[in-house]
């Protein structure tokens, strides 16, 4: 039998240190390759705006098709036409960032406005925003970007608008259960009580104080998902479209070499993909876990 | 003249690993025991105090997550006499680092099968428990009499499904429930917290366990259901002569109902001993802590004159900074000047102060 | 003599459940009348406590006179004026003098929110304050209700119970609140520290002259803190008056048994007789509410031991509120 009478030992209260001291090293690890892919995201996000790149992606030189990585110049090699693969690769960050932002707007703006009414309001606003959440849910996503893409035309703005508006429901009912949770805890009432303004009670104690890191986890999950929605999309011929680089048509026009062995056409952009979505979604995980404390709960 | 102890609780101490204070969260820090056949023990003392802890140590539940035990549960019937504590300290391991734990490394799926071989056959048989909120610990997706006539296929000679369920409606009745042959189809949300708390009564005596541990069994009821409760407690008691460790933070009830009294704080043990000695309504010899918690409760007294209720300053001790002194210490009132050293550096033993009458206090030894 | 600060008549809430979308269309409306008709009156400086069984209204009266609820129908006059249906924007000036306690601990503290900046923020609500004024009164808020300097700067979840609870009450103070609805304000607190607060509770009345309306279920602090107690029953006051005669001298049935439940004056009475009586009486706890006439007949032991009088179940003439004397004022047909 032990005795446990002489631990006592030295006790080193973390319940005091910021938020980063106290999170596990698996979290750490995961925010910190995900703000890593994050930062290379915007960093050639901007390259790209400002044409600082290697080579002119547009560049075609018929000498060198499919030169392998490594080849002087051509750090990730070229394509079928001797474009740069590297360049390419930066510049089809263009065709998602943008538009990646414009859905996640869309999904948080929306997203905020109906689970704040469905939370706070409640009542026939809770019944009516569940009812269209789940009319929007229902319809299969694919479908209407194709509908969308018949009606108008195969522009990736388009397809975000409809990527944003489809997460509108997953955002809303978040937002809406954690009001409802925090309704239960009473503090609002207690916040009604003192007479705060409704406008002070949802911006400041609802939203920045309870909702902010919720609004910034889906923000980083949606934006790998407008990645992955705006690659396969382009992949399929909907999306950007040739020859505007983007990593979904690099990889299809890439993949008709791959049978021949040369790989890195579609291989690169693929990576690229996996890497960064990867990187997204780790990183909402991560801040799920260190700020909302998933895991220690 | 008292009879041999059913249940011998020795140097219990259950610790749990708090990850974000890296330290020992100390619930029950040396507590030790004793009830005797058909005796009624109150355990009494706030919340933090280590009272439902020591239930669950009992019961064998303080299984996944980091909590450790060590000491010695002894448990002893004319059938059976075992420790229920044994062996369970080997699937645990401390992490140390310059003398700091670390980390707890315990062997979770071990422990609880080997609390599961240790209990078996005690669990639910030998020591049956009542929690405090009866609505929470009955299964809402099944009958009131399946979970007791399950109960007693389980642990009784009863194997026969038909005379389970008239067993079941015999306890039924015993706990006044009225008209049981309805009552047992009855789901748990179509009764009321007292009704469900019956229920639980009725199912926990249902196979004639030797000791019934009952953790907060009026607490969250309504006044009038509570004392309805308390009587029937009462009452089972008198009649059965169920040897109960009835653990409450209401004094009214642990008067009420029990034979020995032992009030916990911080998880100790601070007296021990007779009811009648320790909620006596004299204030000297006995702890300081009793007799302020005894003060604290409004009384005829402070309601006529209109008075202010003694209230303990300061707060619950916090069971991860324990004082090397006595744990009360800072919010004793009692302290003279004489033994405030000894108060300060030393924590007092529970020793006798009387006959059969404990208490853990410097005022009673040089 | 001192004013009324609050004046409650004929105050009734009921609540509508209601499922789905359309079934506003329907029939299938269920009302449920939390609170039925309840009428009564607060001094200055004056504590009425509000006792009754989980589920009889207590809670909702005090949060429906708040306007936390809109009542259905009645009349709530707060220091002469009429808050029944006064809009928000109105309402909001009066909502600093009238505050609410709330049984959960952690209702009046934003858990992201640091204690000084939670109390900062209560007192700039209502009065625009500069940083040192602020600091002032906090400092002066911390002495009222005996919370150490040092707490201000932690979060709600380094606190005890107790000191919450204490954060709870400077907050109500600091914007000025002279009538205090506390709704089981001791409930979750350990014995120890409930005597804390109620002795805080009593302090701060007699120095800033406080209006309460206690609710609680624990009858031996109500009779403490009280003057005047109101008993109630599934929606309804059945006897109210000064809280000695209440504990002492009950005349509704339902009061005698409430007051008789305390297990503690029972065990004095079982230590001398094993069986008490009436105890066969009382038996039924689990009851429909019945569709007319008094509502506790189907549990009084009145009822039953005059032989089941049709008064009592007479859908025309449920028992009123009616005045017996000294502020006595009690509902029933056969008061004891």
């Amino acid at each position: 039998m032990k005795n446990y009478t002489q631990i006592s030992g030295e006790i080193g209260d973390l319940s005091g240190l910021p938020f980063w001291k106290k999170a596990d090293a698996v979290d750490i690890a995961y925010v910190s390759y995900g703000l890593l892919i994050v930062t290379l995201v915007v960093v050639s996000y901007i390259l790209g705006a400002f044409n600082l790149l290697p080579r002119d992606p547009q560049d075609i030189d018929l000498e060198l098709m499919m030169a392998p990585p490594g080849t002087v110049g051509h750090l990730l090699g070229t394509d079928y036409m001797g474009r740069d693969m590297l360049s390419r690769l930066i510049v089809g960050i263009q065709a998602y960032f943008l538009p990646g932002f414009l859905a996640i707007a869309i999904a948080l703006t929306f997203g905020t406005v109906l689970g704040v009414l469905a939370g706070y309001r409640g009542g026939r606003f809770e019944t009516a925003i569940t009812y269209f959440t789940n009319l929007v849910d229902s319809f299969p996503r694919l479908v209407l970007i194709l509908l969308v893409i018949a009606a108008f035309k195969p522009d990736i703005y388009y397809i975000m608008i409809v990527v944003g508006l489809t997460n509108v429901p997953v955002v809303a009912s978040l937002i809406k259960g954690k009001i409802q949770f925090l309704k239960q805890k009473n503090f609002i009432e207690a916040d009604m009580a003192l007479g705060l303004p409704t406008r002070t009670i949802i911006l400041k104690h609802i939203l920045w104080h309870n909702c902010r890191s919720l609004l910034i986890i889906q923000a980083t999950l949606g934006m790998g998902e407008a990645i992955l929605m705006e690659t396969s999309l382009s992949y399929l011929g909907f999306g950007v479209q040739e020859p505007t680089p983007s990593w979904g048509n690099m990889v299809q026009v890439g993949a008709n070499y791959f049978m021949q062995g040369k790989f890195w056409p579609s291989t690169a952009p693929a990576l690229a993909i996996l890497f960064t979505i990867l990187g997204f979604h780790l990183l909402g995980d991560g801040l799920n876990n260190i700020l909302e404390g998933k895991r220690n709960r | 003249m008292k009879n041999a102890p059913l249940l011998k609780i020795e140097d219990l101490r259950t610790y749990f690993y708090s990850k974000s204070k890296q330290a020992f969260i100390r619930s029950v820090d040396g507590v030790s025991l004793e009830i005797a056949r058909g005796e009624t023990l109150g355990v009494v003392g706030e919340s933090g105090s280590g009272k439902s802890i020591t239930a669950l140590s009992v019961m064998g539940l303080v299984g996944g997550g980091p909590g450790v035990i060590s000491g010695k549960i002894g448990f002893k019937t004319e059938k059976t006499r075992k420790n229920l504590l044994q062996d369970l300290d080997d699937h645990v391991k401390l992490a140390w680092d310059n003398g700091k734990i670390m980390g707890v490394d315990k062997d979770v799926v071990g422990w609880e099968k080997n609390a599961g071989r240790v209990m078996s056959g005690v669990r639910g048989k030998e020591i049956a428990m009542i929690f405090q909120n009866p609505k929470a610990s009955l299964n809402p997706f099944t009958t009131v009499g399946s979970q007791i006539t399950e109960a007693i296929q389980l642990h009784t000679d009863i194997k026969d499904p038909l005379q389970a369920r008239e067993r079941a409606i015999h306890w039924l009745s015993r706990v006044k429930i009225d008209t049981p042959r309805l009552r047992i189809d009855n789901y748990p949300y179509g009764l009321s917290g007292g009704m469900c708390q019956r229920a639980m009564i009725a199912m926990a005596l249902a196979c004639e366990p030797s000791l019934l541990i009952a953790d907060e069994p009026t607490t969250g009821l309504d006044a009038t259901i509570q004392s309805k409760i308390t009587d029937l407690l009462a009452e089972l008691k008198s009649e059965l002569g169920v040897t109960t460790m009835l653990i409450s933070h209401d004094i009214s009830v642990i008067s009420r109902l029990s034979d020995s009294v032992a009030v916990m704080y911080g998880g100790t043990v601070v007296e021990y001993g007779p009811a009648r000695d320790i909620l006596a309504s004299t204030l000297e010899s006995k702890h300081p802590y009793t007799s302020a918690l005894l003060e604290s409760i409004p009384t005829e007294r402070h309601i006529k004159a209109k008075e202010h209720l003694r209230a303990i300053e300061g707060d619950v001790l916090d069971t991860v900074n324990i004082p090397a002194g006595c744990r009360f210490y800072a919010r004793c009132n009692r302290v003279t000047d004489t033994i405030r050293e000894k108060c300060e550096r030393h924590e007092p033993d529970l020793r006798e102060i009387s006959p059969g009458h404990r208490a853990r206090c410097w005022l009673y030894f040089d | 003599m001192p004013k009324t600060i609050l004046e409650v008549t004929d105050l009734k809430k009921h609540f509508k459940h209601r499922k789905g979308l359309f079934s506003s269309f329907s029939e299938q409306e269920r009302t449920i009348p939390a609170v039925d008709g309840v009428s009564f009156y607060l001094k200055e400086n004056e504590t009425v406590g509000l006792v009754g069984e989980s589920g009889c209204g207590k809670t909702t009266i005090g949060r429906t006179i708040l306007r936390l609820e809109n009542p259905t129908s009645g009349r709530i006059l707060f220091d002469g004026n009429d808050i029944t249906a006064m809009p928000a924007d109105q309402l909001r000036p009066l909502r600093g003098q009238m505050q609410m306690i709330f049984q959960d601990l952690d209702a009046a503290l934003n858990p992201k929110m640091r204690i000084r900046d939670i109390l900062k923020e209560a007192i700039t609500v209502h009065h625009q304050a500069s940083d040192e004024e602020v600091d002032r009164r906090i400092v002066e808020l911390l002495e009222q209700v005996n919370l150490k300097k040092s707490k201000l700067s932690n979060f709600p979840h380094e606190l005890s119970g107790g000191e919450k609870r204490r954060v709870g009450v400077a907050r109500v103070l600091s914007v000025g609140a002279r009538f205090i609805v506390a709704d089981e304000p001791t409930s979750a607190l350990d014995v120890s520290i409930q005597a804390q607060v109620v002795n805080l509770l009593r302090d701060l009345q007699q120095r800033l002259g406080l209006s309460y309306l206690f609710i609680s279920h624990d009858l031996r602090v109500v009779e403490l803190i009280s003057h005047k107690v109101a008993v109630m029953y599934l929606g309804k006051i059945v006897e109210m008056g000064l809280s000695e005669r209440i504990a002492h001298a009950p005349r509704h049935p339902y009061t005698h048994i409430l007051w008789s439940s305390l297990v503690e004056k029972q065990s004095k009475e079982a230590s001398r007789c094993t069986t008490r009586p009436h105890s066969g009486v009382w038996g039924v706890f689990d009851f429909e509410r019945p569709q007319g006439g008094c509502r506790f007949a189907p549990r009084c032991p009145v009822y039953e031991s005059k032989g089941k009088p049709v008064v009592c179940v007479d859908s025309a003439s449920e028992p009123r509120l009616r005045d017996i004397g000294n502020g006595h004022q009690v509902a029933c047909h056969f008061p004891l």
